[in-house]
């Protein structure tokens, strides 16, 4: 087995263990690995996975036991970074950077949000509110874990594409977003795609519409119209 | 390919980042390492550190349990941390290996 799949695996284990993943939603790159089990007997193949493992906290975040994380991974050579200008903590490892997001609320703030009930602390960015709203509970490798479902992960991957700075972050949400929803479509769960879209402001949905239409993808603007 | 090569940028950032993070790590462990010498039935600790060139035994005799856990628990950390350490720095050295790489710049 990969080191950093072992890895990776590890460490939802040890949150299982620790009663974290009921409440956890895996976001990001890793996310995908587990949608392979929602495309079962599918062409579904994630794309390029980084290092970063993201979980979205739910705010506010209510957890019947402290769990100190970074002492829960020291063992497996995990380190506490801050980075940024703001402090965001992550935990470090070669093969993986654990870290933790929550949803930004009102005008904003680049402030870390504090998560004592972690010993961490989490950053704050936009649009993770509709992650949060849409998720799915997938069991796979003896773990039950929640990840946002792959319409609603494709969409917003969409709307934050929209908002990238550098072209290469940018190409790689559209790319990812892209697989996911073909594989909606070849799976025929284009009424979900719909059904997650109109669960969206009328804003975004503007906003999923005209990366579209960038990059001309008629097929699923033709589902979404 | 620029997807690639902005991967490829993100990730030497965080390696960077990380082996800072690992140095620091290790010089934060408690220095040296406990050797036990068993004298007529009785357990006596010696420091063993290095200083320079040389290595130095520096007498602690009796040690409580909690501190003797201290020292045993730094030495695997220690390794660990230096294993890790070595292994970011490949990682560093793959990563400008790989961004100096003609493909990546002629295509981006």
């Amino acid at each position: 087995m990969e080191k950093r799949y072992a890895l990776f695996l590890e460490v939802l284990r040890r949150f299982q263990a620790a009663g974290l993943l009921k409440e956890l939603v895996l976001i990001g790159s890793w996310c995908q690995h587990f949608y392979r089990s929602y495309f079962t007997g599918m062409r579904y193949t994630p794309t390029i996975r980084t290092r970063d493992m993201d979980f979205l906290v739910p705010v506010p975040f209510r957890i019947k036991n402290k769990v100190d994380v970074e002492e829960l991974l020291r063992d497996e050579g995990f380190v506490v970074t801050f980075s940024g200008g703001a402090g965001y903590m992550k935990l470090m490892h070669p093969d993986l950077i654990v870290e933790f997001l929550v949803p930004e609320k009102g005008k904003g703030s680049d402030r870390p949000y504090p998560l004592p009930q972690l010993s961490m602390n989490a950053q704050p960015l936009r649009f993770l509110d509709y992650l949060l709203q849409n998720t799915i509970r997938i069991e796979a490798e003896g773990l039950k874990i929640n990840v946002p479902h792959p319409a609603a992960f494709a969409l917003h991957k969409l709307i934050i594409s929209a908002r990238r700075t550098k072209e290469e972050k940018l190409l790689k949400d559209r790319k990812e977003a892209l697989a996911v929803l073909t594989a909606l479509v070849r799976k025929g769960d284009e009424s979900e795609i719909r059904k997650m879209f109109e669960k969206m402001p009328a804003g975004w949905r503007k906003r999923v519409i005209d990366v579209l239409t960038e990059t001309a993808n008629v097929e699923i603007m033709r589902i979404l119209k | 390919m620029k997807v690639i090569k902005g991967v490829l940028e993100e990730e030497l950032e965080n390696s960077l980042r990380m082996k800072k993070e690992y140095e620091k790590a290790i010089k934060s462990l408690p220095q040296g390492a406990l050797v036990k010498k068993e004298i007529r039935g009785h357990s006596y600790y010696y420091l063993m550190k290095r200083e320079g060139l040389n290595v130095k035994f520096v007498y602690r005799g009796k040690l409580p349990k909690e501190e003797i856990k201290k020292y045993e628990e730094a030495k695997r950390f220690r390794a660990k941390y230096r294993n890790l350490l070595s292994q970011v720095k490949k990682q560093i050295a793959f990563l400008r290996k790989a961004l100096r790489g003609k493909e990546i710049r002629s295509i981006s």
